[in-house]
């Protein structure tokens, strides 16, 4: 049997008040984007701690993506700026550890922007599949390689 | 009279140090030493591995093994140690989570061997020179203690600092034994025991040790010096703080910090600013955080085979 080809898998934590938002609104809008993510809700992109990225990478995700409001949106005033520092500064490290650093990408969506929360999902498996399997050391088993299929909050 | 406990002190990929480190114990070790019958101690005592081979299964008290394991032969002893042994305690930073030789870890084993040793080294011959013997193989990673062999307590620090070393032998020797797995320093940060004062909490700008001296009461991190004290353990006295030297980890994270880097990423990420913060700070930003170069080297310094997988192993 043909090998399936490579389908990423990607964690996206996406704050409730603009970038969650945005994405149920490509998802009402009935926009048409990789299902490839599992979406965590958190009430701020602030509250992304770099830990958690690294949980997603060690559980089998080969790409995590942070939405969070556009600079001066934040529901908390300035979350969106601290995880701007922090993934920043994550990326400094994955280079230094061997994991690309694009794995990461941090993304300003408004609860308005379906279309653009479609467009960087498009944009991130496109560059995923280019990059292909993360491979780094499991803690748990291997997950299927089934794509999973997206979930916003609950 | 009742057979003093025997105890084995031992070394693997490790820098003498620790073993060295005893002797800060002061006239307390001769207290120490004189309660204990030293069963294997290579740095003190002549004792073959044959001999060690020879034991009853736990006829020792208690082994300390200081040093990472780098070499099938390190491997191949704490597990004849761990046979031999009540207890095994890692001693020092290299046991515990790796230590600095385990920094070598980012260069895979062929290109460290090509390095170090180029291609015609060959240690020399034991006096008599009658043996071939080749060295031990070198393991393809650096490893903490705890990745081959259950431990049972652990002493920190690189090396470990008197304080500590003396909570393991109060506990060793009163039979007053914590609950396994136990870590003889501070569940706390190193912060809530240094004297320097926290004023601004703010990471304006990071600088190096050698080009800043820092101002004697303030916070190091306030003067931009990039110390781990908030996300490792105390119990050292926050001696490298207090002589103005940022501290670099060595007794390890505490339980609250989990993997230091990830954990200094969060806090740095909270602290640094340049100027009001918004997207008209973002370039300063990054500048700001660039000038810490290796953010790697710095927050895994004792404790890389610990916390760092690579991509696809070291092989
Ligand atoms: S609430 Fe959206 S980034 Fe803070």
């Amino acid at each position: 049997m043909a090998e399936a080809p490579f389908e990423p898998r990607v964690v996206a934590f996406l704050c409730r008040w603009c970038a969650g938002a945005g994405a149920d609104l490509a998802g009402t809008s009935r926009l048409h984007y990789p299902p490839n993510a599992v979406a965590i809700r958190v009430n701020c992109s602030g509250r992304v701690e770099p830990e958690w990225v690294m949980e997603a990478f060690r559980s089998g995700a080969d790409g995590v993506l942070i939405g969070g409001c556009h600079p001066g949106d934040c529901h908390y005033v300035s979350g969106n700026y601290k995880t701007r520092r922090r993934i920043y500064l994550l990326k400094k490290l994955l280079a230094e550890i061997g994991i690309e650093p694009e794995r990461v990408r941090l993304e300003w969506v408004s609860a308005t922007e379906g279309a653009k929360f479609a467009r960087v999902m498009k944009e991130f498996v496109t560059e995923l599949k280019q990059l292909g399997p993360l491979n780094l050391e499991r803690e748990e088993e291997k997950p299927s390689a089934a794509p999973v299929l997206p979930q916003v909050g609950s | 009279m009742a057979a003093k406990p025997k105890i084995a002190v031992y070394w693997t990929g490790g820098c003498g140090g620790c073993d060295v480190s005893f002797l800060e114990l002061g006239p307390a070790l001769l207290d120490v030493l004189a309660q204990v019958e030293i069963a294997f101690w290579p740095a003190l005592v002549d004792t073959k591995r044959s001999e060690v081979e020879a034991f009853p299964p736990r006829s020792i008290a208690a082994t300390l093994v200081n040093g990472t394991l780098r070499t099938e032969e390190n491997v191949e002893m704490v597990h004849l140690l761990r046979e031999k042994s009540q207890l095994v305690v890692a001693f020092g930073a290299c046991a515990y989570q790796g230590g600095v030789p385990g920094l070598a870890n980012l260069s895979p084993r062929d290109q460290l061997l090509r390095r170090v040793a180029r291609n015609g080294f060959r240690p020399a011959p034991p006096p008599g020179g009658e043996t071939e013997d080749a060295p031990p193989e070198l393991l393809p990673e650096a490893k903490a203690l705890a990745d081959e062999i259950t431990v049972d307590y652990v002493v920190p620090g690189c090396p470990p600092m008197p304080p500590l070393i003396g909570l393991l032998f109060d506990a060793l020797l009163s039979g007053d034994l914590p609950a396994p797995g136990h870590v003889f320093a501070h569940d706390k940060a190193l912060c809530e025991e240094c004297p320097r004062t926290r004023e601004e909490r703010r990471l304006t700008k990071v600088v190096r040790p050698h080009e800043l001296i820092p101002d004697p009461e303030v916070c190091l991190l306030d003067q931009g010096m990039i110390c781990l004290g908030p996300v490792t353990r105390g119990g050292c006295g926050a001696a490298c703080p207090k002589a103005g030297m940022p501290c670099t980890g060595c007794v390890g994270p505490t339980p609250e910090a989990g993997d230091p880097g990830l954990a200094m990423i969060s806090a740095l990420g909270s602290l640094a600013r340049a100027g009001e913060e918004g997207p008209g700070a973002f370039a300063a930003e990054d500048k700001l955080l660039d000038a810490l170069v290796d953010p790697l080297g710095t927050f895994y310094k004792y404790s890389l085979p610990t916390y760092v997988r690579r991509k696809g192993g070291n092989g």
